[in-house]
């Protein structure tokens, strides 16, 4: 099965808006997806730039879909939605 | 000062177990306009607070006289003359070392009380060119000696209390007289021949760690060691923020191109353009993401050099370097440009003026400064409390 790669972007505005919270994501990961979900903190994604994206912090999910105003329980859900191959 | 030389004076201490203060005392100061650098330590009389008040009084003192020029007997003869008297001992006294060089010109050392200074170049000992013994009028028991030294490049002095060269005194049995000038002075040529190029900062603090470990069972006098060096300046660059112009880009990236342990990247979308510009990636791994502690994370740019975010991040290291701050109590973003500009002479801040607009959102829950001010800041600090280089290129 294909791993899912989770950007998280580190930006000064995603970070102050909530990607801080986001820097332990790893450890709450279930169980049995951890070998396949590749997380990975970006300096910036860059898109906090456009105003019709719904505002940081940003998540980017396997290089497209963008997550706008992401917590860590709304990225986990998906996380296991995209493991579980119910997207 | 010329833009290829400079001058590294640093200081470390230890101070006696069980006293508040330090009795000895350091103070630096650098005469921009005349390319001027000078040193003042001194041990007061005794320990704790009064010796500290004898030995702060006697290198503020000396250092203004340095600078005016006042003839070094006529200074050390005010300086007696104002130093408050010991209740118990019935006199006043602080030793100094002074140490006053311009670029161009010849050292001037002068002494009283103290270990005799070491002139080093590479691992030789080198003697003064002049050395004289002079007698104070006022204070006949009191003997300064002045000496001239023919300070060159990659040449070090070490000036130091005697809480180092007694170090080891009456507790070792194979240092009956302590460490001595001469443990002191093999000591250094040791770590020079095994490290060549050792800044002041690691010679300083090497001496007198040495100087507390002779002496078992705490520090018994207040160990203090300076050392000045003259060297070619060790050159750092931060690059910061996104050129106003797009177009100046490519050259603001080839910025970063000076070496892997010698730059810093602050900002993502600075990040962003290096790795757009010289087809690199920016890496951050989980374990930097896990401890991260209150900062974004430090990423690595191979062959380029660190990359950490922009504003929180530089007004972070802003404040520890006011506060003269130790890097090891900072989140690892900030320690780890804090510890770059302490290893470094010259830090080049290579600024982009383009102003971020996701930042005035309402929503960021705090003020976030202009980079331009930081960098002013920061570099006012660097000057002041850490004696840096400092130079500014806004793009």
């Amino acid at each position: 099965m294909d791993t899912v790669k989770v950007e998280i972007c580190c930006g000064t505005a995603c970070y102050l808006l909530g990607a801080a919270k986001m820097m332990d994501i790893e450890s709450q990961l279930p169980e049995g997806c951890r070998d396949r979900v590749e997380i990975e903190a970006r300096t910036c994604l860059e898109l906090c730039e456009r105003d019709n994206l719904g505002g940081a912090p940003y998540v980017r999910f396997n290089g497209t879909e963008i997550m706008s105003q992401a917590t860590p329980e709304k990225v986990l859900a998906r996380i296991r939605e995209l493991t579980e191959g119910n997207v | 000062m010329a833009d290829d030389l400079f001058i590294e004076m640093e200081a470390s201490q230890y101070t006696k177990s069980g006293q508040a203060a330090c009795g000895d005392d350091v103070r630096f100061q650098t005469v921009e306009k005349e390319n001027r650098h000078l040193c003042a330590l001194s041990d007061g009389l005794g320990s704790g607070v009064k010796a500290h008040i004898l030995a702060t009084m006697t290198t503020s003192m000396a250092i203004k006289f340095l600078e005016s020029n006042i003839p070094t007997i006529e200074a050390a003869e005010i300086i007696m003359d104002s130093l408050p008297v010991c209740e118990v001992r019935k006199i006043g006294y602080a030793t100094f070392s002074l140490f006053d060089f311009r670029l161009g010109g010849r050292a001037r050392i002068t002494e009283m009380g103290n270990p005799g200074y070491i002139h080093l170049r590479g691992e030789t000992e080198i003697s003064p060119l002049s050395d004289r013994q002079v007698v104070s009028a006022h204070w006949p028991d009191r003997e300064v000696r002045e000496c001239e030294a023919d300070f060159r490049v990659g040449d070090r002095i070490i000036m130091c209390s005697d809480g180092v060269t007694q170090s080891g005194l009456g507790v070792r049995k194979d240092m009956k007289f302590g460490w001595r000038r001469s443990g002191v002075l093999a000591y250094a040529r040791e770590l020079i021949h095994s490290e060549p190029e050792i800044s002041a900062k690691e010679l300083s603090a090497a001496i007198s760690c040495r100087a507390l470990q002779l002496t078992p069972g705490g520090c018994k006098d207040d160990i203090t060691c300076v050392v000045v060096y003259m060297r070619r300046p060790r050159v750092m660059r931060i690059l910061s923020g996104p050129p106003y112009y797009k177009e100046h880009d490519s050259e603001y990236a080839r910025q970063a191109l000076i070496g892997e342990e010698h730059v810093v990247i602050c900002g993502g979308t600075t990040a962003n353009i290096i790795e757009r510009e010289l087809g690199k990636k920016v890496k951050v791994s989980l374990s930097e993401m896990r401890r991260a502690g209150g900062l974004p994370p430090v990423g690595r740019i191979d062959g380029i050099g660190i990359a950490t975010e922009g504003i929180l991040t530089l007004s972070r290291v802003t404040t520890a370097l006011e506060e003269r701050r130790p890097p090891m109590e900072e989140p690892p973003a900030a320690r780890a440009i804090l510890t770059r500009m302490m290893a470094h002479d010259r830090i080049e801040f290579v600024i982009g003026t383009k102003v971020n607009e996701c930042h005035q959102d309402p929503n960021i829950p705090q003020d976030l400064e202009l980079r331009r001010s930081v960098v002013k800041r920061m570099t006012a600090a660097l000057e002041k409390n850490f004696r840096k280089q400092v130079t500014i290129n806004y793009y």
